[in-house]
């Protein structure tokens, strides 16, 4: 009965958001005195599961064709499943735009309470209590989850990992019974033009606001300085809304979750809005033609004017300084 | 000679007079008609009421049709047309002389009237009337300005009028020489032409040659007076109407009040959605230009010309019959909503006019119904908007509160002032821009050194409503000046000290109508009062070299052009320095009528092109009145500056400056 | 096509932070000076269904809001955004409902007022930020969810919808009803109504319910949350000092800049 469940899905691999979910998973079980249940769904190799074995002490992998490609309906009641076996205390799942959709239903199926985009999780007597940003990131609140299982999403990369154990945890595999949702088919799937990692997981971030002006400079502009930085590339609300660049790009609230050690803001205004999407990030820094952006007031080091003719120059500098 | 006898015979050598009523006839039907055409275009717009105060009405047409002072602004154009207009208006006396004799028998032109006036002076004017008609020409076609339209018409006229001038001297000379006029020399131009006709010709051919050209001569004229009903010379009439009916209230008065109670579609897309008065100025349009030459957005190269919006607009009155139904909006090239959304409403265009032609409240109307009947205009305004409904500020995004201005200033809230002489009214742009914090800061220090027993109405105050209104978001305007008053009510407000020009004369012209009645001082005028009555002792110090940038909401449109001037002058030790376009012909910083919220292209700016002239100056220091302009000269000199550092400050700031050691001194005495 | 689009009144999230004060004891941000908007996703959503409505020539949407009387003024402005009906469920029992509260209300008004082809519920709102309304009203009606979708269409008598992914998107075919969440799009930014509809959304019908009405037990809504309930709220204390970089030329400025980016970038 406190048991604490972390789900991930195979596709997703174990990347730093999942070593940081597997790493809660680790610290709550062991708050709690319970164990540590993983859970893998998908088709495929069991990369993920050999390494979330080392952590937990026991993993159930659902290995089948139903699951090899992610469908929302579908996934959920394979979770609602293996969860509902195991009655845990608590269900941990990663910030993956999968994760987040599925999780209230998840615990409505279970019986119990959801929250989502937590940075902790602790036990506090009978209940669980997370703590995450509320109002666009302007406060924090403490949110007490009154049933069980408590079924919580987290800003995976926020926590630290555990580290892996010699041995490898017993390693379960189920074929669940699973029908395809007659209600809803998954017609296509696009890839978005990217970098090739997550942006959650990126060190560096250049990002975009309204004062880039258009689309072309971020091809122009932006992507070669990220390049150059071996850095990701993103954007503000307001250029993604503008139809500037696609919408995956976005950071903020409503957007990606970022943790970098370095969010390099370029013509952005920094609402708080924004801001809260990279209030994790080691360090801001803003290039900005307005002194009084609020971005400033959040960033460890700026520099005042337009970004179109410090863009260039930088891209020199650094190249110089790189050699 | 007896001079008492003095006179000369009607007609002398032209019999069959007849022919002449006859022809006076269908000639005053077809300008009767060309008359009554316009006048019933005129009817079918809304009503407007414009004949209230002939007093000041007759007065302003003493003013700027008789004595023309604006169109004399330009020294040329004034000149020729000045010696045309009263060359034609002596003319037409001399004639209507004639006629009383000839047809009511009369005997005015003799003696002395007949050599001082109808030989003498009408034969100088009717030179005149020729040298400034060439005049006229001679720009047409050498000097060329580019804001002229240039049409065959114009010339055809000047030509015309040139014509019967020459032909009345031609009439005059042969009729002297054969009839050997002993009064000759009382006429001079037309004594010239005698001399030279009798050196060539014989008094029959003279004599010929007069009876000829008296009926060419009577026929042009009566010709020119049809014609003229239909053509730009309708502006003889039009003109001194259009100055009668002017708007007589101040130029930040000239917006229409709307009634959204009973008003069935709001702003204009039609012609018949237009006031009466707005279509009259459409006639009374005489293509001079001006308007579109001093239009900050046609300066930099934008296509919004004033000038075309009103002729445009005309020749589709002309054209269609029936005006309503008529998308002019969409129908007329100089109406289009890209040029609409250019207009800063600085009202430059209005003061130009000679004959008071209200072209931005024309582009105001059209923004209505974009903004109101279509939801149609630009995305960053929309912002703009979406953030005065419902924030009550037009900042999107601003991380600024109302308060922060006033940290450590010990500014108290009007509910705990008692009896506070006068509200400072901060403004969005003075409590939510960050530089402009620091003009709030410098006014409400003066007002403390004063003695002045003041308050603000901190978070209740909301965004005056200016920018909504003149986007064209008038029901939003009204729901803000409501909720203003209600509160500028509750605290019984009676003075209020306003930093923005915007804010001030929304209050002072536009709130009167919802029952605001308090008095409104812009921050300038009430420092330099306060300097005046000895409570503020500025020593100047400082050595800047300033230019004072006339806000156009506090100048043109206001009329207060000495306050922030005497403010400047006490505040450094140098001579200020004026630009080129400066008070009434203040060139506007590019940031009215919601433009500071649009991005301009960067090769067209207007505040940049109001950069460069106040660098021209040479001064080190720009003087503003405006939070607005505050943000775009700043944008504006950074953009332009070069290797010379100008720095933008507002009148209060500059004040305190010279203000600011005597306040320390005298708190280290006391101390 | 009958659609149903959740509407929910929010505290303006753009309050300056400065602006910004919580109430530690009843756990909620005080209202101040700020104002009461519409959530912008519910915007996104509301305008998602007119584009709809108007791409298929026909249909109906009604506008749904659990919440204040003062979700009224929210209502409305759906109204004049050309919403077809408006109806408010009076929240009178608790100021902070839980989203299971919030999804059950909800999902009995819904049933209430018939069928629907599509109900339209907004990802998040920009106070609570929880997210889970569209999840657990899918869950209460027994119905599908697609989650994050920006676009909706209809194609061979089914609905299309393309949502966003992490890395995409993915064009879903559903059956009809069903819920989804949306999220912002280029093509979503709501419109600004016209000031006349302004003005005639004051004059049109709109219903209101009671708790009761819908027979629901107000009692045990008042007794307080039952899923999960704010203990602590607070606004977390950071203080960062920006250093503009300094120098006379803008090279000088950029070099300085750029020093800064490999300091940190190297550090970790």
């Amino acid at each position: 009965m406190n048991d604490v469940v972390i789900c991930f899905f195979a596709a997703g691999g174990y990347d730093k958001s999942a070593q940081g979910l597997a790493g809660a998973g680790r610290r709550l079980a062991d708050e709690l005195g319970g164990r540590l249940c993983a859970i893998v769904v998908g088709a495929g190799d069991d990369a993920v599961a050999s390494e979330v074995a080392r952590i937990a002490d026991f993993t159930t992998v659902a290995n089948q064709a139903e699951l090899a490609e992610y469908h929302s309906e579908v996934c959920l009641s394979a979770l609602a499943k293996l969860c509902g076996g195991l009655s845990p205390r608590a269900v941990l799942l990663g910030n993956d735009a999968y994760s987040q959709e599925i999780t209230a239903r998840l615990a409505y199926r279970l019986g119990g309470s959801a929250v989502g985009d937590g940075v902790e999780v602790r036990a506090e007597g009978e209940s669980l209590r997370v703590t995450r940003q509320v109002y666009g990131g302007k406060a924090q609140a403490v949110i007490e989850l009154k049933c069980m299982p408590a079924v919580v999403w987290l800003r995976a990369r926020s926590f630290v990992p555990a580290p892996p154990r010699e041995t490898a945890g017993e390693i379960t595999r189920v074929a669940l019974e699973l029908q395809a949702d007659a209600r809803t088919r998954v017609v296509e799937r696009r890839r978005a033009e990217t970098g090739s990692a997550r942006l959650e997981d990126a060190q560096v971030i250049v990002s975009g606001g309204r004062g880039i002006g258009g689309p072309e400079p971020f091809t122009t502009e932006l992507r070669p300085l990220a390049d150059l930085m071996g850095a990701q590339i993103a954007a503000s609300r307001a250029a993604c809304d503008a139809g500037w660049v696609p919408p995956t790009w976005q950071v903020g609230q409503t957007g990606k979750k970022v943790a970098p050690d370095l969010y390099l803001a370029i013509a952005i205004a920094g609402a708080s809005q924004h801001m809260a999407g990279i209030s994790e990030a080691k360090n801001i820094a803003a290039i900005n033609i307005d002194a009084d952006a609020p971005i400033f007031k959040h960033c460890r080091f700026g520099i005042v004017e337009d970004y179109r003719k410090v863009v260039p120059l930088l891209r020199q500098k650094l190249a110089a300084l790189q050699v | 000679m007896n001079t008492a006898e003095a006179t000369r015979q009607i007609y002398w050598n032209v019999s069959h007079i007849w022919v002449m009523y006859a022809l006076l006839l269908p000639t005053a039907a077809i300008t009767g008609y060309g008359i009554y055409r316009q006048t019933s275009r005129w009817r079918l717009g809304q009503s407007a009421a414009r004949f209230d105060r002939p007093a000041e009405r007759i007065k302003l047409v003493l003013k700027h049709a008789v004595a023309q002072q604006r169109t004399a602004r330009s020294k040329f154009t004034g000149l020729f047309h000045r010696l045309i207009t009263s060359g034609l208006a002596i003319l037409t006396i001399a004639t209507t002389v004639v006629a009383l004799d000839a047809d009511f028998g009369t005997t005015i032109m003799r003696g002395r009237f007949y050599l001082y006036f109808q030989s003498f002076t009408v034969d100088v004017f009717g030179a005149l009337v020729m040298v400034g008609t060439t005049m006229a020409v001679a720009r047409r076609f050498i000097m060329r300005p580019k804001t002229l339209v240039y049409t065959s018409e114009a010339t055809l006229i000047l030509v015309a009028i040139f014509a019967i001038c020459l032909q009345g001297f031609l009439v005059e000379g042969w009729r002297i020489a054969v009839t050997r006029d002993p009064w000759a020399a009382w006429s001079p131009f037309g004594n010239l032409v005698a001399l030279a006709s009798r050196a060539l010709m014989t008094d029959a051919q003279m004599q010929a040659a007069h009876w000829g050209l008296w009926w060419f001569h009577l026929a042009t004229v009566f010709g020119f007076v049809a014609w003229a009903p239909y053509t730009k010379m309708m502006h003889v009439i039009t003109a001194p109407l259009n100055v009668y009916t002017a708007n007589l209230a101040a130029l930040g008065a000239s917006l229409k009040d709307i009634d959204f109670e009973k008003t069935e579609s709001f702003g204009v897309n039609a012609l018949t959605d237009y006031t009466w008065k707005d279509l009259l100025d459409l006639d009374a349009c005489t293509e001079c230009g001006r308007c579109t030459a001093v239009c900050p957005a046609n300066t930099v190269g934008k296509e919004l010309s004033p000038r075309d919006i009103i002729l445009q607009l005309r020749d589709l009155m002309h054209a269609e019959c029936r005006t309503s139904n008529f998308e002019i909006i969409a129908a007329v090239p100089a109406t289009s909503p890209s040029s609409l959304w250019q207009c800063t409403t600085c009202a430059a265009c209005m003061e130009a006019c000679p004959v008071f032609i209200e072209q931005m409240p024309k582009i105001v109307d059209m923004r209505r119904h974009l903004v109101m009947e279509e939801a149609d205009f630009p995305d960053s305004m929309q912002q703009a908007i979406t953030s005065l409904e419902k924030r009550g500020h037009p900042f999107s995004g601003t991380q600024a509160t109302r308060l922060d201005w006033a940290q450590g200033l010990g500014v108290k809230h009007v509910s705990e002032v008692k009896d506070a002489e006068v509200l400072l009214w901060v403004g969005c742009g003075g409590a939510l821009v960050e530089r402009n914090q620091k003009v709030t800061r410098a006014t409400a220090q003066l007002l403390a050194q004063a003695g002045v027993n003041f308050a603000i109405m901190g978070r209740e105050e909301k965004c005056s409503g200016d920018p909504a209104r003149r986007i064209g978001n008038e029901f939003l305007f009204e729901t803000l000046a409501k909720e203003n008053l209600e509160n500028l009510n509750k605290y019984k407000v009676r003075k209020i000290v306003t930093a923005c020009p915007h804010c001030f004369n929304t209050f002072k012209n536009e709130y009167p109508r919802y029952g605001g009645r308090f008095a409104v001082y812009h921050h300038s005028e009430y420092l330099a009062d306060l300097v005046r009555e000895g409570k503020l002792k500025p020593l100047a110090e400082s050595e800047r070299k300033i230019t004072f940038h006339d806000p156009c909401y506090l100048g043109r449109q206001n009329s207060v052009y000495d306050a922030p001037r005497t403010l400047v002058r006490i505040s450094s030790r140098k001579e200020p320095a004026e630009m080129a376009r400066s008070r009434e012909k203040s060139f506007c910083c590019g940031g009215g009528g919601g433009m500071s919220f649009i991005e301009e292209p960067p090769d067209q700016r207007v505040n940049q092109e109001r950069a460069r002239e106040i660098l021209d100056t040479g001064a080190d220091t720009v003087a503003v009145g405006c939070p607005f302009c505050m943000t775009m000269l700043e944008d504006g000199i950074n953009a332009r500056k070069g290797s010379r550092d100008v720095s933008v400050m507002d009148v209060s700031e500059l004040l305190w400056e010279a203000a600011k050691p005597r306040a320390a001194l005298e708190t280290n005495l006391n101390v | 096509m009958n659609i149903l689009v959740c509407l929910k009144q929010i505290l303006d999230p753009e309050i300056p932070a400065r602006d910004f004060r919580v109430d530690p004891v009843k756990r909620e941000a005080e209202r101040g000076a700020a104002n009461l908007v519409t959530n912008i996703f519910c915007e996104n959503g509301l305008e998602t269904a007119l584009q709809f409505k108007e791409k298929i020539g026909n249909g109906s949407i009604t506008v749904l809001s659990y919440g204040a009387p003062t979700a009224e003024d929210s209502l409305r402005k759906a109204l004049a955004m050309k919403a077809d009906a408006a109806v408010l469920v009076v929240n009178d029992g608790n100021a902070n409902p839980d989203p299971l509260t919030v999804a059950r209300v909800l999902g009995v008004a819904i049933r209430k007022l018939g069928n629907f082809d599509l109900i339209i519920v907004g990802r998040e709102a920009g106070d609570w930020g929880a997210g889970q309304t569209g999840g657990l009203l899918a869950e209460e009606l027994r119905l599908a969810c697609i989650s994050y979708v920006d676009r909706i269409e209809r194609a061979d008598g089914k609905l299309q919808v393309r949502r966003q992914t992490d890395s995409g998107w993915e064009v879903i075919e559903a059956e009809a009803p069903v819920v989804v969440t949306i999220t912002n799009d280029e093509h979503n930014v709501p419109r600004i109504p016209k000031v006349r509809d302004v003005m005639m959304s004051y004059r049109q019908p709109l219903v209101t319910w009671t708790l009761a009405d819908l027979d629901i037990d107000v009692d045990e809504v008042r007794a307080g949350n039952t899923y999960y309930e704010v203990v602590d709220l607070f606004i977390p204390q950071k203080e960062t000092r920006c250093e503009f970089v300094g120098g006379d030329t803008l090279d000088e400025k950029v070099e300085a800049f750029a020093r800064r980016i490999v300091e940190v970038t190297n550090a970790f």
